[in-house]
């Protein structure tokens, strides 16, 4: 059976990922020129590179169409529905690192924990006339992080597909659910992550596909023991 | 025609609730998703089928009936006092059972008297369990977030920790953690140093000046979202909830009033011992029970055979007084559930406030325990 590995496309992710392939041993070349989105691992038949955008090698592993990918954890955990079921996720592999955040006006001192929130927005409505509203691309992540962690029921989604941390001041939302790397950006905007507002320390992960056919074959077992022995 | 699944029984049903003196109301499967979702929070968006219109309206399959009846009857500009009942297909993911099923119930708007409106509704929502499953032996539980209220209002707690309680009661879990919180409190953390100064002082006008100041010169908007005002007497009510325990002897009658689970004939001395005993003057709130106790006798109902559990509740900021359930057997599925919800009709833009209470029954459920 070929086993298809989906690697980043492009950017920083490409090159982190291919370099901790060659740690493994694991040398990958492109097929044809450089650019090309199909590759192989030299010496290992039977396995295949695709190069796929970070987002999309989550929703292909959770739907089986690729058996190993590298990713960062926050898209496996939005695009895909009881992750856990679906994929493993074999090893971290430290780089990529990012956090998903609660994050709110700066000048909300009186908002420093979830608590605080959960307040504010039990009350917002009669305050307000509407609900307290996020700006997010993480609706998946959102909800689960308000409503079964902190019981934090009302509340709005609002879609942010790009500088979600303008939302507050322009205001287009109240808060904003965001993945940060330093804070340097929120705190541009004049933002403050929660003090237990981090839903999630995310970072690039090899993660497999949970498929039974995985089970004994070779390649699949030569590949996680590489990757693993060097993270 | 008979409709696709509908149960045998609807036609009687149709019937029993047209009885009911509740008018049949007709209301569209497809339904604008913005007032289920802000009246239920965003998690329902899971749990619903949602679509988009061509012109990028929130569209989804009607996933109760309560919320549409409320808003036709605004639309409408009815007068009141006004019944209406309905019977049709609703729409809800569930990870577990068809995601789509049969409901029927009453919603009862605009009837000034309480006592007798939240009578008649448990009377007739176990009297059409008792006439559609028969051989079930119906466990019926009682409610009443209105007593809860009364509770914390006396043992005087301060406004922002009524708010915290009242919000999470129905949730048991989330009413045990608040009262845990209130038990023994975070470690107060140090307000930020950038308004420590005013607080100290007491100093809610500079307070104020300060933040405005901020939000200018930052670029947020000092009314698109929270104001100044808002932000600062916030500010100043945390300090004193921060500091707020809950003496030993509160938190005692508070437990013990949680914990009370007893037939409902017995409810009454049980709220007034423990009212006593607890040293609370729930006066109000005692005297609009017993004023439902007694119209639940005059129409008929076994108070020995209703249970009161002083912490049945549900979550939704809407529901105000009773709550109540008929489930098939102690711990069964519930096959009917209704409650008051004076707060539904203005946060749907009715311009006054209308009372209302309804209840709804499961007919899958009903169906199955017919069978059994």
């Amino acid at each position: 059976m070929t086993i298809t590995v989906a690697l980043p496309s492009k950017g920083r992710m490409k090159d982190d990922a291919i370099a901790v392939f060659a740690r493994a041993g694991l040398e990958v070349s492109a097929i044809g020129n450089d650019r090309s989105y199909r590759g192989r691992i030299n010496g290992i038949d039977g396995v295949e590179v695709a190069f796929l955008s970070a987002s999309e090698i989550a929703r292909e592993l959770g739907a089986g169409a690729v058996d190993f990918g590298i990713t960062g954890e926050d898209l496996v955990c939005e695009s895909l529905a009881r992750a856990d079921d679906r994929v493993e996720i074999c090893a971290r592999l430290g780089f990529g690192n990012a956090d998903v955040v609660v994050a709110v006006p700066d000048i909300w001192k009186d908002v420093t924990t979830m608590a605080d929130l959960g307040d504010v927005a039990a009350d917002f409505r009669a305050r307000h006339g509407r609900r307290l509203t996020i700006a997010t691309k993480y609706w998946r992540l959102t909800q689960t992080f308000f409503s079964t962690r902190h019981g934090i029921q009302l509340y709005r989604i609002v879609e942010s597909l790009g500088a979600t941390e303008g939302a507050p001041a322009s205001g287009a939302a109240d808060i904003i659910v965001d993945i940060t790397t330093t804070g340097s950006t929120l705190k541009a905007n004049h933002l403050r992550i929660l003090s237990d507002g981090v839903i999630l320390g995310s970072e690039a992960c090899l993660v497999r596909a949970r498929k039974s056919s995985h089970e004994g074959d070779e390649n699949v077992a030569r590949l996680l023991s590489a990757v693993r022995g060097v993270c | 025609m008979p409709q696709a699944g509908l149960p045998d029984f609807a036609d009687d049903l149709a019937r029993a609730l047209d009885a009911c003196g509740a008018g049949r109301v007709d209301i569209p499967v497809i339904q604008p998703a913005e007032p289920f979702l802000d009246m239920a929070g965003e998690d329902l968006r899971r749990r619903i089928f949602l679509t988009e219109s061509e012109t990028g309206e929130s569209l989804c399959l009607r996933p109760e009936f309560t919320i549409p009846v409320c808003r036709a009857h605004i639309a409408e500009n009815v007068a009141t006092p006004r019944r209406y009942s309905y019977l049709g297909k609703v729409f809800r993911q569930r990870r577990d059972g068809a995601s789509e099923f049969f409901q029927a119930g009453v919603e009862d708007l605009g009837e000034v008297d309480e006592a007798q409106s939240d009578a008649r509704a448990l009377a007739e929502a176990r009297a059409l369990i008792a006439s559609f499953a028969p051989s079930c032996e119906p466990a019926v539980t009682l409610g009443d977030q209105s007593v809860f209220e009364a509770v914390i209002a006396g043992l005087g707690l301060p406004a922002g920790w009524q708010k915290r309680l009242i919000h999470a009661f129905g949730n048991a879990q989330a009413l045990d953690t608040m009262i845990a919180r209130l038990a023994s409190p975070d470690q107060a953390s140090d307000p930020d140093p950038s308004v420590a100064g005013f607080l100290a002082r007491g100093d809610v006008a500079g307070l104020e000046d300060h933040i405005t100041a901020v939000m200018e010169a930052t670029g947020y908007s000092t009314h698109a979202s929270r104001s100044p005002t808002e932000i600062a007497a916030r500010l100043m009510e945390k300090q004193a909830l921060d500091a707020t325990r809950l003496p030993p002897g509160s938190l005692d009658a508070l437990k013990s009033f949680l914990a009370l689970d007893l037939p409902l004939d017995r409810a009454a001395d049980a709220l007034t011992d423990f009212a006593a005993t607890a040293g609370l003057d729930i006066g109000d709130a005692r005297t609009r029970f017993a004023a439902r106790l007694d119209a639940l006798r005059a129409a008929g109902e076994d108070l020995s055979a209703i249970r009161w559990r002083a912490a049945f509740g549900r979550p939704l900021d809407y529901y105000t007084g009773l709550v109540f359930e008929v489930a098939a057997g102690e711990g069964g599925p519930v096959l009917a559930g209704g409650g008051r919800y004076d707060r539904l009709m203005t946060l749907l833009g009715a311009r006054q406030s209308i009372p209302a209470v309804g209840f709804s029954l499961w007919l899958d459920r009903i169906e199955s325990a017919r069978a059994g």
